[in-house]
């Protein structure tokens, strides 16, 4: 373990990154305590710019905190980043480890329903999702989850694939374990090196999606968002250029956060890579 | 003057390496005509040498002292262009793995020609054939218009050779050059570099761990020990004088004594009736691919208490074989019979009770134990699947690995802290923990180095007396079969052609194949020394 730390220690930009995860994981826990009221409340004046009226991040329109906006924020960005990532992996290692393992007529099935998902373009099948089902939480998270697995199922088979034909997997068939037991004590270990580097990547990504629909006011109408901020600015970006900017550059910083980690993961998990440097 | 001469060579490994340097003190010299085999153990730094005489280093690899003389110029002192100017036109190198040597987009004739080309020789693409005619490939014309998928391992390694050969270099650098072929394609090559030598008088450094090939091909010999050369003489007298403990015990681990045993006369073990598996390749929507005969009617019974070995050249069937038996291949036709049960027939749930009493080795020690786990679990996992209280399995795992000669503690580390030959122990170990009456083992030394596998040879041998197992040994080395097997099953292109006990098979094949086979065993003329006090293996594993 102590290794694996001092291989990803040594590109400082994954370093960063956690540093920059880690901060916005803070500042979401704490913005209760920050920020004792809600971010939907009037604070005072509208339009108000950085620093005046004790506002840090200035105030918006209708004189709510744009500063308490990106803590909430950050709690719903990071709750729809975990749980639709946490769900993408369940369904796509499931059918990924499916179609490696059994193979055949199987493989090819799945293969064809995740070609199926891969061939509509992922954004417009997340809105087309969120609006039949009426936007709430759960139905953004159902939506993002729907739209991020393929990748995760190609990556699987393709690991479970040359796995497989491994002879410390056929010394397990021969030693007579059962289907069960190969899968995930013997495969399934080896196989999740890139699976972790893509969840990272993918909490990214579900960021971006969930901003993306409360943009177009297709987020939850009970949770403050990044996107919704966004949006609520864009009209009167010349008048109040901080209600758009700050959230974006909030989004702008931890997407990019988690993709150093991403990366960083990816070189402290391959083992000939962490070694060369 | 010498052609090369290198003088007190001495190259610094980085640091947090095993040792310090690859090699140190190395002093060797080649002259016109003569071949120089440099034969030594994995990680022993003989392929450093060639790649410091080529420049061919990898950066983290730095020389600390010592010249390499080509000619009377120091090769480490000249610039890149001028380097360049000497690879390939008078330093010609061939490389250990023809399968990937070759750029694979690009016709065979056309990378011939580039060399040609690169040096600034006119007329190129002229003499390709003719190149490739001298190296004894077929239709040469219709060869330089292939693309190198469409050649054999063995035809590849000779168009490399034409390559290196292409502007007649005065010195030739092989490393390992027929490890990765069979063994008939290895003595074709073998051949092939001593005519071209002969006929050019080029200096040859062959770079070798085969004892074997050093028998066929070498007029010196340097034998190389962690970085240093600890022998060096004429190819006979190291041969069969050899001096230093190291080369002693490395020639005695050469497979040589013919198992002599009482012919087996217990009842049949297992029996295989004609077993047959075709693969297809290819074909999908629009095409039907090809079919591949792997294994063709096999017939062969197996006696308890004995060794049955199969041998055969890459391709022959006889790890497809091997895997129809234990069911990881599951075969089209024919019966393979354990005691009274044929083993084809059963499902997975009826196949359950079989996996405690047959059970495999295999062949690769890095790849057949799972990297995740640690070695007392791996070894205990059979037994617990099979219904052995999880306490009692771990208990054993202690005796298990005494068993196979590795420290009792072992059980608590991870594969990858062990050798090659202390993990093929492990399996070996993971094997024995079922108590099998029948075992596989599939190739179970050719990964390893020479005096390892002699250990890992006397350790089955001993099992196999004490535990009373029967084997079914899979093998392309004819010396390891000689030494272990009772009785030996021939196979070529998915056929048994010949199946007899192996004194008889040895010194009297019948089929054509198996006498080719038989030539083709590199210094066949050769009878290792029996050097009676052998150096403790140990040191060397």
């Amino acid at each position: 373990m102590s290794g694996f730390v001092r291989a990803y220690a040594r590109n400082k930009g994954a370093l960063a990154g956690v540093v920059v995860v880690l901060l916005v994981g803070v500042v979401a826990a704490l913005a209760g305590w920050l920020f004792p009221f809600s971010p939907w409340d009037m604070q005072g004046a509208p339009f108000q710019p950085p620093g005046e009226m004790d506002f840090l991040l200035g105030s918006d329109s209708l004189g709510r905190d744009v500063a308490a906006g990106i803590a909430y924020g950050a709690r719903v960005s990071l709750l729809i980043g975990a749980i639709s990532t946490a769900v993408a992996l369940l369904l796509g290692v499931s059918l990924g480890a499916v179609a490696g393992y059994a193979g055949g007529i199987l493989d090819d099935a799945i293969m064809r329903f995740t070609e199926f998902f891969q061939t509509v373009p992922s954004f417009i099948l997340a809105i087309v999702l969120v609006a039949i089902f009426s936007p709430s939480l759960g139905s953004i998270v159902t939506a993002i989850a729907i739209v991020s697995w393929p990748p995760v199922t190609r990556v699987v088979r393709a690991e479970f694939l040359s796995l497989r034909s491994r002879e410390f997997v056929q010394a397990a068939e021969v030693l007579g374990h059962s289907h069960v037991t190969i899968v995930f004590r013997e495969i399934l270990p080896n196989a999740l090196a890139p699976v972790i580097v893509l969840a990272s990547l993918m909490v990214a990504n579900a960021i971006l999606l969930e901003s993306g629909l409360s943009f177009l006011g297709l987020g939850d109408p009970n949770l403050m968002s990044w996107g919704f901020m966004i949006g609520a600015g864009r009209s009167v970006i010349r008048l109040a250029w901080w209600m758009s900017v700050f959230p974006g550059l909030a989004i702008f910083f931890t997407v990019l956060a988690l993709n150093l980690v991403g990366e960083g993961l990816g070189d402290a998990l391959n083992p000939r890579l962490a070694r060369r440097r | 003057m010498s052609l090369l001469a290198v003088e007190d060579l001495t190259i610094a490994l980085p640091r947090g390496a095993d040792r310090a340097h690859a090699v140190s003190g190395v002093s060797f010299t080649v002259d016109p005509g003569e071949v120089l085999c440099i034969v030594g153990e994995s990680g022993s730094g003989k392929s450093v040498s060639a790649g410091a005489i080529m420049g061919l280093l990898p950066a983290a690899l730095k020389r600390e002292h010592g010249r390499i003389l080509f000619e009377g110029r120091d090769l480490l002192a000249l610039s890149e262009p001028d380097m360049r100017a000497l690879r390939g036109a008078h330093l010609g190198m061939i490389f250990q793995e023809p399968m990937t040597a070759l750029n694979p987009l690009m016709r065979v004739g056309d990378q011939v020609a580039e060399v040609l080309a690169v040096h600034g020789v006119g007329g190129a693409r002229e003499r390709v054939p003719e190149l490739l005619e001298s190296v004894n490939l077929p239709d040469p014309a219709r060869l330089a218009r292939s693309y190198p998928h469409l050649l054999s391992g063995g035809q590849r390694q000779r168009v490399m050779i034409a390559m290196a050969l292409a502007l007649e270099p005065k010195l030739l650098i092989a490393d390992e050059p027929t490890t990765a072929l069979d063994v008939t394609t290895q003595m074709q090559i073998l051949r092939l570099i001593k005519e071209i030598q002969t006929r050019r008088g080029t200096g040859v450094l062959f770079i070798t761990h085969d004892f074997g090939v050093v028998a066929e091909i070498a007029d010196r010999v340097a034998v190389m020990q962690e970085g240093r050369i600890v022998e060096a003489g004429a190819a006979p007298q190291v041969l069969n004088a050899p001096q230093h403990p190291y080369t002693r015990a490395l020639i005695a681990a050469v497979p040589h004594r013919m198992a002599k045993r009482a012919p087996v006369e217990g009842r049949p073990v297992l029996e295989a009736v004609g077993v047959r598996k075709t693969f297809r390749r290819g074909g999908g929507l629009f095409g039907g691919g090809t079919a591949v005969h792997a294994v063709a009617d096999a017939d062969f019974v197996l006696r308890k208490g004995e060794t049955l070995g199969l041998v055969g050249e890459s391709g022959s069937g006889k790890s497809t074989l091997a895997r129809c038996v234990v069911r990881l291949v599951q075969p089209e036709a024919g019966a393979i019979r354990f005691h009274d049960t044929d083993l084809t027939r059963l499902d997975r749930r009826g196949w359950k009770p079989f996996r405690r009493r047959i059970q495999m080795v295999f062949q690769d020690p890095f790849a057949s134990l799972n990297p995740r786990r640690r070695v007392a679990e791996i070894i205990a996992d059979g037994p617990i699947a099979a219904g052995v209280p999880r306490q009692e399995a771990l208990r054993r795992v202690r005796e298990l690995l005494a068993l196979v000669q590795l420290d009792p503690g072992a059980g608590e580390r991870f594969p990858h802290e062990f050798s090659g030959g202390q993990r093929q122990r492990i399996g070996i170990a993971r094997a024995l923990a079922m108590e099998p009456e029948l075992l596989i083992a599939d190739e179970p030394v050719s990964a390893l180095d020479v005096s390892v596998q002699a250990q890992v040879l006397e350790l089955l041998e001993e099992l196999r007396q004490r535990l009373g197992l029967t084997m079914l040994f899979i093998t392309h080395d004819l010396r390891v079969a000689a030494q272990i097997c009772d009785r030996v099953a021939v196979m070529q292109h998915g056929r048994i052609v010949e199946m007899g006990d192996t004194a008889q098979v040895f010194e009297a094949p019948r089929h054509a194949y198996t006498q080719s086979l038989l030539q083709s065993i590199p210094g066949r003329g050769w009878t290792p020394v029996e050097s009676a006090p052998v150096v403790a293996h140990d040191a060397y594993g």
